[in-house]
Parts: C-alpha cells; sequence; structure tokens
C-alpha cells in the first residue's frame, strides 16, 4: 500500500466543506422544534442516567429505606414511595441508568449487526445478497417480541442469573443480547437498499480501477455515505430498544436489584398498585418511559427528514 | 401472473412456516440438562435402565436428522407434548383454553383501532396543521409512544379503583350466578371494557400516524389535482380519491404489525389478569414450563407469518403494480 501525501490546500478545501456541512446540518435541525425539544428532554435523562446518585444518592434498597410503605407524595417524599417504603423519586432517578444504559447497548448490537448485514449483503450482491436477505426476511416476519419473550429464560438458563459481565447482572445483558438478535433486521434492509443505490456511483468504480479491495471500499467509500440513514435509525432503534426493555422487564424478566422503569412498574402490578389507587407508584416511571421514548421518536423522525436522501425534500 | 404471484407468496410462508418449526425445535434443545437428569435423581437407577428410557424416548438416536424427523412429525400431526405445570395436560389443551380470550380482545381491538386511527389520520393529514391535525397528531405520538401497559395501568386507576364503573381484573366476576344470557353477556362486556380501550387505544396511535403520512403524500400527486380541477368537492376527493389510494400501504403495515400487536396484548392481558395467551406466557415463564411457551411462540408466529403474507396478498389484489 502506497502512502498518499494529501496537499494542504486540498485539506484545507476539505475541511470548509464539513464545516460547511456542518452548519447546514445546524442551520436545518434547528427548524425542526419537535426535535430540538425532543433533544432538551433526551439530555436531560442522560444526565440523570450517568450521575443518579449525584441527585437523590445511592439507589435505596430494602433495607435502606426509611419511610412507611406506599406513601402519598408528601415533603420528604416528593413522589411518595413504594411497599417497601423506598423512595419513588429515588428508585425513578435510578431506573433511569439502567434503562437508558440497556437502551443504548442494544441499540449498538442492533446497529452493528444491521449496519453490517446491510452494506456486505448489498455490496457484495450475488449469492450472498440472497442467502443474508433470506435470513433477515425471516427475521423480519418473526415477531420479535414473542421471540425474545422464548430466548430471554434459555439464555438465563444457559448461563445462570448469577453470572456478570462488566459487572452487569446476566439478566439484563440477556435483555440487551435479545433486543439486539431480534431487532436488526429492519436496519439491515434499510442499509442495504441505500448500499445498492451508492455502489453504482463512479467513485466506488474509480476506487476500484486503483486497486482497493471490497473490504476497502465499503469501509471508506460505502459506509460514509450510509452513515446518514445509520445515525436516524439509531435513534429510532433506541426508541425501540427502551421500548422492549420495558416490556420484557414489566413481564418479569428484569432484575429486581438493579430496577429499569419496567422492573419499577412491574414492582407496582405485583404489589397490586393499580387496585389500591396508588397512582405515585406508577405515574413517575411511566411518565419516564413515554418521555424517553416519545423524545427518541421526535428527534429520529426530525434526523430522518433531514438526512434521509429520500424524503430530505419533503418537508 | 395471478397464480404464480399468489403461488410464490403461499410457497414463501410454507417456507417461513417449516423454519419457525425448525427453531423451535433447535432452541428448546439448546437448554441445558436433558430429560433424563430428572430420572438420574434416583441413585438405584441402572446404566441399563437409563438406555432403556433413552431409547423410548427416541433420545439415543441423533439430533438431525431423526429426532428433528420425530419431532416435524409430530408437530404437523398436532402433537405438542405435555406441560410441566399443568401436569399431564396437553400442550394444545392448555393453549386452546386461553386462546379465545386474546382473539377477542385483539380482534376487536384492531377494529375499533382501525376506523378511528384511519379516520383521524386521513382528516389529520388532510387538514394538515389545523387543530385536529395538531392535537390528534400530538395524541397520537403520545399513544404510540405508550407500551400498552402504561395505558392498562391509569386506566385501572381511574375507571376501576378510582370511579369504580368497571372491574379491575378478569373476564367475569368471580362466584358470580347468572339469571340469564343477556346478564353473563353484560359482566362479561364490563370486564372487557378496559383492557379493550387498552388495546385500541395502542393501536389507534400507530394507525393514526401512518394513515395521516400517507394522505399527505397523496395530496400532491396528479390525480387530486385532477379531481380538484373537476370541481369536486373537498370531502369528495379526499372520500374516493386520496382515501382509497392512501389506504395501500397502511394495509400492509396493519397486517406487519400484528406482531407487535400480540406483543401489546400480551402486557395488558397481565395489567387486567385477563385469562389469555398472555397471561398464560407469563405463568408459564415463570414456572419455565418450556413445552407450553414453545407451542405459544409456535402458534403466535404461525398467525404473525399468515397475517403478514396476507397482507402481502390483498395488497398485491389492491395494487396490481407489485405483482409483476
Amino acid at each position: 500500500m502506497t502512502v498518499v501525501v494529501t496537499p494542504a490546500s486540498v485539506r484545507n478545501e476539505r475541511w470548509r466543506l464539513r464545516l460547511r456541512n456542518a452548519r447546514d446540518f445546524a442551520r436545518r435541525s434547528a427548524r425542526r422544534r419537535d426535535g430540538v425539544v425532543g433533544l432538551g428532554i433526551l439530555l436531560v435523562f442522560a444526565v440523570l442516567a450517568l450521575a443518579p446518585s449525584l441527585f437523590v444518592g445511592p439507589l435505596e434498597r430494602a433495607t435502606t429505606a426509611t419511610a412507611t410503605a406506599l406513601e402519598a407524595p408528601s415533603g420528604p417524599h416528593l413522589l411518595g414511595t413504594d411497599e417497601l417504603g423506598r423512595d419513588m423519586l429515588n428508585l425513578t432517578v435510578h431506573g433511569a441508568r439502567v434503562s437508558m444504559f440497556i437502551g443504548f447497548l442494544a441499540t449498538v448490537i442492533t446497529i452493528l449487526l444491521g449496519a453490517v448485514i446491510g452494506i456486505v449483503s448489498g455490496f457484495l450482491g450475488g449469492r450472498t445478497d440472497t442467502v443474508l436477505m433470506r435470513v433477515t426476511d425471516f427475521f423480519l416476519v418473526l415477531p420479535t417480541f414473542v421471540l425474545a419473550i422464548i430466548l430471554a429464560p434459555i439464555i438465563l438458563d444457559l448461563i445462570g442469573t448469577e453470572a456478570e459481565l462488566f459487572g452487569i447482572k446476566a439478566t439484563l445483558i440477556v435483555i440487551v443480547v435479545v433486543i439486539g438478535i431480534t431487532s436488526w433486521a429492519a436496519t439491515a434492509r434499510i442499509i442495504r437498499s441505500q448500499t445498492l443505490s451508492v455502489k453504482e456511483r463512479m467513485f466506488v468504480d474509480r476506487a476500484r480501477v486503483i486497486g482497493s479491495g471490497s473490504g476497502h471500499i465499503m469501509r471508506r467509500h460505502i459506509l460514509p455515505n450510509v452513515v446518514n440513514l445509520i445515525v436516524a435509525n439509531t435513534v429510532l432503534t433506541f426508541a425501540g430498544a427502551v421500548f422492549t426493555e420495558t416490556t420484557l422487564a414489566f413481564i418479569g424478566l428484569g432484575d429486581p436489584f438493579q430496577p429499569s422503569w419496567g422492573q419499577i412498574l412491574n414492582a407496582a402490578q405485583e404489589g397490586g398498585a393499580p387496585g389500591l389507587g396508588a397512582w405515585w407508584y406508577i405515574a413517575p416511571p411511566a411518565v419516564c418511559v413515554v418521555l424517553v421514548i416519545l423524545s427518541f421518536t421526535l428527534v429520529g423522525n426530525a434526523l430522518d427528514d433531514i438526512l434521509n436522501p429520500k424524503t430530505a425534500g419533503r418537508r | 401472473m395471478g397464480t404464480r404471484y399468489l403461488g410464490r407468496k403461499v410457497l414463501q410462508a410454507i417456507l417461513t412456516v417449516f423454519f419457525i418449526v425448525v427453531l423451535n425445535f433447535l432452541l428448546f434443545r439448546l437448554m441445558p440438562g436433558s430429560p433424563e437428569r430428572v430420572l438420574l435423581r434416583n441413585p438405584n437407577l441402572t446404566p441399563a435402565t437409563v438406555a432403556a428410557a433413552r431409547a423410548r424416548w427416541g433420545l439415543d438416536k441423533p439430533l438431525v436428522p431423526d429426532q428433528l424427523v420425530a419431532y416435524l412429525g409430530s408437530t404437523f400431526s398436532g402433537d405438542l407434548g405435555y406441560s410441566f405445570k399443568f401436569r399431564g395436560k396437553p400442550v394444545t389443551e392448555v393453549i386452546g383454553g386461553r386462546f379465545w380470550p386474546t382473539v377477542i380482545l385483539i380482534g376487536f381491538g384492531e377494529m375499533i383501532a382501525i376506523v378511528v386511527g384511519l379516520a383521524l389520520g386521513s382528516y389529520a393529514g388532510w387538514r394538515r396543521g389545523g387543530t385536529v391535525d395538531r392535537i390528534g397528531n400530538g395524541v397520537s405520538l403520545i399513544l404510540y409512544s405508550m407500551p400498552y401497559f402504561v395505558i392498562g395501568m391509569p386506566l385501572i386507576i381511574v375507571f376501576a379503583s378510582g370511579l369504580g364503573w368497571f372491574p379491575t381484573s378478569g373476564m367475569f366476576t368471580i362466584g358470580a350466578t347468572y339469571d340469564s344470557f343477556a346478564d353473563q353477556l353484560l359482566d362479561f362486556l364490563g370486564h372487557l371494557a378496559l383492557p379493550l380501550a387498552t388495546v385500541s387505544l395502542g393501536l389507534i396511535g400507530a394507525y393514526s400516524i401512518l394513515m395521516r403520512s400517507s394522505i399527505i403524500e397523496t395530496r400532491g400527486e396528479d390525480y387530486v389535482t385532477t379531481a380538484r380541477a373537476k370541481g369536486l368537492t373537498d370531502g369528495r376527493i379526499l372520500r374516493s380519491h386520496a382515501f382509497p389510494n392512501a389506504l395501500l400501504p397502511t394495509v400492509t403495515i396493519i397486517g406487519i404489525n400484528l406482531g407487535y400487536v400480540v406483543a401489546g396484548a400480551i402486557t395488558a392481558e397481565i395489567v387486567f389478569n385477563w385469562p389469555g395467551l398472555g397471561t398464560l406466557t407469563v405463568d408459564a415463564l415463570s414456572a419455565r414450563d418450556y413445552p407450553v411457551l414453545q407451542g405459544i411462540f409456535l402458534l403466535l408466529s404461525v398467525a404473525v407469518v399468515v397475517a403478514n403474507k396476507s397482507a402481502d396478498l390483498v395488497y398485491g389484489v389492491l395494487d396490481p403494480r407489485v405483482r409483476s
């Protein structure tokens, strides 16, 4: 491989273009007020998720709870308490950490799988494409959530509930993996169709003529041209991942010792909170879930409209 | 042409179902432990007895092809094995007893959501930026972001435990005796109201958003301009020109969507303790009743595949362009 020296003028021009694109992007984004509002809400939750103890102290456990059970909201407990006397504000803020973290990891797996399969399938074509797309179609048709319900206990039984990875309990890792395995197909489809159109462009032929290999072309020429779609898709996938995590935790697949919002709602349901009219046990995690999913959806749709070449001009 | 399109779709559906059955077989063989482990708890067991048991269960034969073929044979003849939790009861019987409540819930929920969602979405899209659009689209987006149980729990708090208008759980009042069929039906409908509202509300959001964007796309089409030029009224253009065309993509999504509806219905059933497949799934999950889980997975995924392919076919009938 020969080292290509890029002249300074070309480098400057490149930076000028990048800067202009960035400014253009910022200008178009600012016009989407729904997206900006969503982004603001997400930032708040991101801060809460990064340092929950900073705002509400360490996570309360049954042994460290100070209040009586199922207290309605009052001065010392702004959002009331659960059936173990734990402060709901404390639980909800710490729930942000688990929910967002699982959502994030699951999104990374989904997007990695989807992008790699989509790009390889679209670029190589032929038999690879046929086989990969049949597999994708199969996963696309399979009901994600139903498959997740079946996979989660099986994987749990395989590795045992006590196992840990990076200090995270196996139960949560399983949820991450299950969401990843079951939701990459849609992303792969979208990325593939974009790859198909990008690979017909002139610069791909030029790269091939100067002797670039398939791997190099996919990394350096295809990927940068589908990255727009990947970004928009990542944000929408994040919404889906939080949704699925909440639902899986709600039906009892979460980890009671690392409560996510879905897990809190599961405890509320098991503790009979709806029947007792203990609205403060349900409202905080429920409102957070809806706010986060809604914000991701708003930001994702806005990004999709701005970045997706198919819909860019329409708005 | 028509038959070939139909044939290809049906063949695809059959292949997908076949692979689901194979996946179902493999997944549950991945699990640690094996049936003879239960026998081995008895220390007095001779190796010969274990071998005999293995032979009787067919476990001495290789996984593929012998065990797989046996599994396929019994699955396609309707034998799904026996439940662990409900001792000795065949899985088909266990699932059969929980089938109709779920079908009623999803069926009526879909009907209400399709009518309301499509009406709301198309009106909002047609009058884009109007009051109905602003409020309707906002509400739809929020509903769309709510897992079904997040819709159901507040409904219980307000309408069941708060106002006392509806019962909080179950399908009938426990221990109730009915004077007439009408009484029983009334009791059933009272119990059905909130779960049904939950499922419908969850779906209305998704369908109205879809229909809205679909209608917005048709507004710029030439045939709408033509209809306007002919002097048709606004409502007439929406009803006879924009709406039928906007319906096409929505039909497919409704078919594809069934997988999500099933997932949502499962959680709605838990909230209201509705005795359907959802509560059965969770019971089977906590008891690790794998044969029942396997049966539910098979039933639901086949149902989703059939819904998907039917949507494809309906789309093909409605829009001749996709047939080629």
